[in-house]
């Protein structure tokens, strides 16, 4: 569950986020929308707990993974990235991390270093990171913007199946139209910092 | 008597190894996460603290020297625990030396990436241990290099050794203060012999610490 109230956050004098009330509901599914620099990331930043507010008020509950624009390939190969971040007994971890290799098609690499993995492959990468463990909250922050249009079908079928699974709240970030197709998935529109827009998936205004 | 390796020159390179090992441990030890701390947490004063530290950097080696004899010398604070002209006072005298510098360089790498890596750690609900292993995980070959800058700095230094040392034979004596010692005595040859000494074990260390840095990189 996420609540904001007169969120506002400027950089020096400049406002770039001002968000009146929004409430996402527990489990609930949003993709935010707008051009470069219309406050999307920060808004995410915000949320994650990454970014200061300037005024206002943010209230989530429940644990938050949190996926950032430059998501950082761990200077190890792509198995150990998992291994990494999953938690557990050291079988468990295997189990898992092959379970995670075969879904985001990742097992050709496993034993690659990711930091010569290539843009596509370094954000499904990322993504596994982020969705090895169960959240109450996911934000993503343009999941599959380096991906090709393959790569872009997968990340949202991923990001589908995790959400329908474990009912989490998704909050995602989108300049290039493509989303999940989750049922009652939310499009907030954001121009210049402001909530423009907000509509059903199917394309009814809320 | 370089050839032959008399007991004397292996004593030397026994005492200038030992000191130069911990001064740059214990310098890590501090310097490290002190730098990192310093340059990812915002807090009053941050500047000054950076600005201290700059300076620290440049502190000459026999000024540090200084300090640590009048704080170890009979009448000093720390007088009573009788380490002047021991290798351990003049590892400290080290340390003084090279954790400005540790801390300095660490703070340098954090700034590069460490933003970025903060941002990720935190989506990823990393503690702090989490954190810090990703940290060094991330900037290993820039970490050595910081290592190695210290390493380099310890076993080179010979102001601040020779006052708090004394370069006491069979004691104090490391192969910076033999070197100065066998140039005042006019003797050259001994005196470059052991500068080359001096660098081989430079060298060794340097390929190493590569050597390491690299494997670990191909992981």
């Amino acid at each position: 569950m996420i609540e904001i109230k007169n969120l506002r956050k400027a950089y020096g004098g400049r406002t770039v986020l001002d968000i009146e009330e929004l409430h996402i509901k527990k489990g609930e599914c949003v993709v935010l929308t707008g051009h470069n620099g219309s406050g999307k990331s920060t808004l995410l930043k915000i949320l994650a707990g990454t970014e200061k507010k300037s005024e206002g008020s943010v209230i989530t509950r429940g644990q938050i993974y949190y996926l950032p624009q430059q998501s950082l390939p761990f200077n190890k190969s792509v198995r150990k990235n998992l291994l990494f971040c999953l938690e557990g007994k050291r079988k468990e971890k295997n189990e898992k991390c092959n379970e995670l290799l075969d879904a985001f098609e990742l097992r050709h690499l496993e034993n690659k270093n990711a930091g010569t993995l290539s843009g596509g492959e370094c954000q499904r990468l990322a993504l596994a990171r982020v969705l090895c463990r169960r959240a109450d909250i996911i934000l993503l922050d343009e999941p599959s913007s380096a991906a090709d249009s393959k790569g872009r079908a997968l990340i949202n079928s991923l990001i589908k199946k995790y959400c329908e699974r474990t009912g989490c709240t998704l909050v995602m970030t989108t300049h290039t139209g493509e989303y999940p197709e989750i049922k009652g998935l939310r499009i907030i529109g954001l121009c210049d910092g402001i909530t423009v827009s907000k509509k059903e998936a199917d394309g009814n205004d809320a | 008597m370089l050839l032959s390796m008399d007991r004397e020159i292996l004593q030397i390179i026994g005492v200038t190894l030992r000191m130069s090992f911990f001064s740059t441990v214990i310098s890590c030890l501090i310097g490290m996460p002190l730098g990192i701390l310093i340059t990812s947490t915002s807090f009053k004063g941050k500047r000054t603290v950076r600005k201290l530290i700059n300076t620290l950097m440049g502190l000459p080696p026999v000024v540090a020297g200084l300090i640590v004899y009048m704080l170890f010398s009979k009448n000093g604070i720390f007088g009573s625990m009788g380490l002047l002209f021991t290798v351990e006072v003049m590892v400290i005298a080290q340390c003084l030396l090279i954790t400005p510098v540790v801390i300095s360089l660490t703070g340098s790498v954090c700034s590069v990436n460490g933003k970025n890596l903060l941002e990720n750690a935190r989506g990823l609900a990393f503690g702090k241990g989490k954190t810090v292993r990703l940290f060094l995980l991330q900037n290993r070959a820039s970490l050595v290099s910081v290592v190695l800058t210290a390493f380099g700095r310890s076993i080179a230094e010979v102001g601040a050794v020779s006052i708090v040392g004394g370069n006491i034979q069979w004691k104090t004596r490391v192969m910076t203060t033999a070197i100065m010692l066998e140039t005042n005595k006019g003797n050259f040859t001994l005196a470059l012999a052991l500068g080359l000494v001096l660098l081989s074990i430079s060298f060794i260390v340097n390929v190493f610490a590569s050597l390491l840095s690299e494997k670990e990189g191909e992981e």
